[in-house]
């Protein structure tokens, strides 16, 4: 058996009110376990609160917005809550706080969740005594025989059980909590494609009017006779472009904010959702972050997941073999009474012999899952460490670029306008010039958008990366309509 | 007018000072050099040693003061970077000599032996061609071929006898291109040393060096390789409303001298008289080839020598007759907006820029009129106040004034001209006269004229 890593010893967050139980149950455990019988019934509480511990970490108060809808009313307090956020134009956090309340995904989720506490709740609680009642004649003989019998081996194994259940759903629990979490980010993610497609929209759609501005200039100079068909076609080539671009922008726009009204819940009433028209500011700063990788092994979930199975296999190398003996055993007090024959009382008890299967091939099993789990745990754990440095690295880098569009392209850009039009105020350049200057500033603006959307991205992929596994972000170079005007002289 | 190691007042006295200050072991050393640091014209430098001769008034520029050394004139003209103004509103970065370009004006008698100490102060070798002067062949000036190069911080010695009278000019001679495209050269005149049978007694005599710069609208250096596509075109590093007028008295024979040392000829045009071509860099031109002209081409590396008796008063327009050689900085991709209904277009542009404004659709004569800000140290392509408004016009131009009451020898403007009373056009107010017309409107219509787009080769 390998030595564990400091980080898969820790232990694992238990629910109040699972019995007390430390690794190897005891008779006093038991005995506590009997006497909290009380825990065992289902309630609405019983699923949402762990489940809001789980995701407070990371969603901070957010997380109390994810309540089980059972009904058309809980539906509609939710509804009209959501509706209260959509008054104003949704920020990222408004987003995540509508998809907790409206999105039907994670109700599934969180019903699915619900059935696992019952089958918990079925599985810890006291199995109903059996009675059988049997009726004999012999010639003239009636025998009536009451048994009332009681699976014993569940009423002893229950700790166990209940411990094992309680794993069992922790770790659902924990599956659920990390889909949530995906969709929130997923949520956060089309949260800033719409913004930025929305924002790109409104500037390539003044691209595009820049560059048909500038064909209808050119169209006018044709008809005085200053400008040649070439010159003319020329510049209504731009304005086509300009109009592809918008198109395509258009379509970009309505299908993140199609994506981003499905994540959210509002599939059925796209209409209420309002945006913001920009994209919020950037940081000034990035904070050195050096504990990411250790707190990425604390609080990711896929982590902790692997550690507690890591630990329910542990566990399973010391239970098989009892579990082998006490399944089976049952224990019944019988009555039979006759009407020939005094009443007779009894009891009995049956089990498994153990002569042929002593356990041996069941701890092979389980000290096999248990070093399976190691590695598999260990490999999440590399996962995690690498996922989280990419991750960061990609935020850090899309925050120096955003910046730099910031800081220096934008501004640069301006400069350019302004001097331009100085140019052009000394008939130094002519007003097609202005335009083609006009559009390529604009083309800087929808590249600083998406070079601050990317960074907003790659902000929610690192958050993710905190909370569970992420597939790595790439920072594309925009492909925009820099070319369109590569060939125009100004 | 500054010199950067001492002060002078008036061209004749600094000769004077600079003459009197050195020490006199400084006297066996080099001639202080005189320096300028204004581009003002400045009044004429009588001589106050050697041979006596009527001085000419350089446009925007001075006389070089000489000291006598042993009977030979010994000048010390010193290249080095300097700082010009082209007209107020913009300063270029250029080489010049003493403190200017162009540099100052030699004026010499027929005769006379000459010293020229050459100091170079530029960032590369150097070396002074003496245009149309007949001298020693290793006093011509040319780098690598009559002599080496004059390094960088050294000083070279030019002697010879001035033999031939007449207007010459001197221009570098290594790395010619890059040094005249920043403005390195001068005028010299040689006097004659007595009167005559071709050279007249004048009463004023101006010069003037034509120059061609292209320097990007923003910057203030010139770029030294173009070739043909110069964007300001001036006289002796100036351009108008930065040249000075040329102020005479009436009845006075006025000689202007003008040298080409751009790239492309200038036809020099003068309003309200009829001018000869007297002289040439080769000399006076016989009797029997003068004629009488109003406009004269100088070719590229030409001098020509104008007479003319100013006999009619007034201020006389006095230009290169390429029209947009008296324009400044302008685009020449700008395109022809005249004629193009636009202004719903206008107001669209005004969207994507604010601050756009139409020109152009209904001629340019809006940009003399409108006062709109331009890149820094930049000029407007038509610029420049009358007494009646906006002259719009740039580069290559400038004023004649004549007047009966200038003084002799008074170089001073005497202000716009009042024109006496019915001589003056005037608007028309009463019924418009009937127009003759053609008796049917020309069969096509749709022809249109404009100007080729070409804009090469000026």
């Amino acid at each position: 058996m390998m030595n564990l890593p400091a980080w898969l010893r820790g232990a694992s967050r238990r629910r109040a009110c699972a019995p007390r139980l430390v690794h190897r149950p005891s008779w006093a455990a038991l005995a506590v376990a009997l006497s909290l019988s009380g825990c065992a019934s289902w309630s609405e509480r019983g699923v949402t609160e762990p489940l809001h511990a789980q995701l407070s970490p990371h969603l901070a108060d957010a997380a109390t917005t994810l309540t089980l809808q059972r009904d058309e009313d809980a539906v509609r307090t939710a509804t009209a809550q959501a509706d209260a956020l959509l008054q104003a134009p949704l920020d990222a956090e408004g987003a995540v706080r509508v998809a907790l309340l409206l999105h039907r995904g994670l109700q599934v989720r969180l019903h699915a969740l619900g059935v696992s506490e019952a089958e918990r709740v079925q599985a810890v609680g006291w199995p109903n005594p059996r009675l059988s009642v049997s009726r004999l004649a012999r010639g003239s003989e009636r025998e009536t025989e009451w048994s009332l019998g009681l699976e014993l081996g569940h009423w002893l194994l229950r700790p166990w059980i209940s411990d094992l259940e309680d794993r069992r759903l922790a770790a659902e629990r924990q599956q659920v909590a990390l889909a949530v979490l995906e969709h929130l980010t997923q949520v956060r993610q089309s949260y800033y494609q719409a913004v930025a497609a929305e924002h790109t929209l409104r500037t390539l759609t003044r691209w595009h009017d820049a560059a048909d501005t500038g064909a209808t200039l050119a169209r006018r100079l044709e008809q005085a006779g200053n400008f040649s068909p070439v010159q003319r076609a020329r510049e209504q080539v731009l304005a086509a472009e300009g109009q592809r671009q918008r198109i395509r922008a258009r379509l970009a726009a309505q299908a993140s904010r199609e994506r981003l009204a499905r994540d959210l819940g509002l599939g059925d009433r796209p209409e209420a959702l309002r945006l913001p028209e920009q994209l919020p500011e950037l940081p000034k700063q990035l904070p050195e972050r050096p504990e990411l990788e250790r707190q990425a092994l604390a609080e990711r979930l896929d982590v902790a997941a692997a550690r507690q199975q890591l630990e329910r296999r542990a566990r399973e190398l010391g239970a098989g073999r009892l579990r082998g003996f006490v399944n089976g055993l049952e224990l019944s007090a019988i009555r039979s009474t006759s009407n020939e024959a005094p009443t007779q009382t009894g009891w009995e008890v049956s089990f498994e012999l153990p002569l042929f299967d002593w356990g041996g091939a069941r701890a092979a099993r389980a000290e096999v899952l248990y070093g399976q789990n190691m590695h598999l745990a260990a490999q999440i754990a590399q996962e995690a460490r690498s996922q989280v440095r990419e991750a960061e690295a990609t935020w850090r880098g899309a925050w120096q670029i955003a910046r730099q569009y910031q800081d220096e392209l934008l501004p640069l850009a301006r400069e350019v306008s302004r001097q331009n039009l100085l140019r052009y105020n000394g008939m130094l350049i002519g007003p097609l010039d202005l335009l083609a200057d006009a559009r390529n500033q604009m083309t800087t603006v929808t590249e600083s958008i998406q070079a601050q959307r990317d960074f907003w991205l790659a902000q929610t992929v690192l958050d993710q990366a905190l909370r569970g596994p992420v597939s790595p972000m790439s920072l594309n170079a925009a492909n925009t309509s820099r070319s369109a005007d590569a060939g125009a002289n100004h | 007018m500054v010199s950067r190691r001492q002060l002078f007042h008036g061209a004749a006295v600094g000769a004077a000072v600079a003459a009197t200050s050195v020490s006199r072991v400084a006297l066996a050393a080099l001639p202080e050099p005189v320096l300028q640091t204004k581009p003002d014209t400045l009044p004429p430098l009588y001589p106050s040693t050697g041979r006596p001769y009527q001085p000419v008034v350089t446009l925007n520029g001075w006389t070089l003061p000489w000291r006598m050394n042993q009977g030979v004139k010994e000048f010390h003209l010193v290249a080095e970077p300097v700082k010009r103004e082209l007209a107020p509103g913009m300063v270029a970065n250029l080489w010049g000599y003493n403190g200017q370009s162009p540099g100052p004006t030699f004026e010499v008698v027929e005769g006379d032996r000459v010293r020229i100490f050459v100091t170079n102060r530029l960032p590369e070798p150097h070396a002074v061609h003496w245009h149309g002067q007949r001298l020693p062949n290793g006093m011509d000036g040319v780098a690598g071929l009559t002599q080496p190069a004059i390094p960088v911080g050294k000083t070279y010695v030019y002697e010879f006898t001035a033999r031939r009278p007449g207007t010459f000019m001197y221009h570098p001679h290594a790395d010619e291109m890059v040094q005249m495209a920043m403005g390195l050269y001068g005028l010299w005149i040689t006097h004659p040393k007595q009167p005559h049978p071709l050279i007249s007694e004048v009463q004023r005599d101006f010069c003037f060096l034509l120059n061609a710069f292209d320097i990007e609208p923003g910057s203030a250096t010139p770029k030294v390789m173009t070739m043909l596509d110069f964007n300001l075109w001036g006289w002796n590093s100036r351009v108008f409303p930065g040249i000075d007028s040329l102020n005479v008295r009436l009845g006075d024979r006025v000689r202007i001298r003008v040298g080409n040392l751009t790239m492309t000829n200038h036809p020099i045009h003068l309003h309200g008289h009829e001018f000869t071509v007297t002289g040439t860099d080769g000399g006076p031109v016989p009797m029997g080839a003068r004629w009488p002209e109003v406009t004269t081409d100088v070719g590229v590396g030409q001098m020509r020598q104008i007479e003319f008796i100013a006999d009619e008063p007034g201020d006389w327009a006095f230009h290169c007759h390429k029209s947009h050689h008296t324009m400044n900085a302008m685009g020449h991709n700008v395109p022809t907006l005249l004629g193009a209904q636009q202004e719903d277009v206008a107001r669209r542009i005004q969207q994507h820029i604010p601050g756009y404004m139409l020109m152009g659709d209904k001629g340019m004569h809006d940009m003399t009129e409108m006062e709109m800000p331009l890149p820094d140290n930049t000029l407007p392509m038509m610029t420049g106040e009358g007494p009646f408004g906006g002259v719009g016009m740039g580069g290559m131009f400038s004023v004649l004034k004549v007047r009966k009451n200038q003084p002799h020898g008074d170089y001073r403007d005497p202000g716009w001209y009042e024109a006496p009373a019915g001589t003056r056009a005037y608007e028309w107010t009463g019924t418009a006269p009937a127009t003759p017309r053609a008796a049917t409107a020309p069969a096509s219509a749709t022809l249109q004229v404009r100007k080729p787009a070409g804009h090469s080769g000026h």
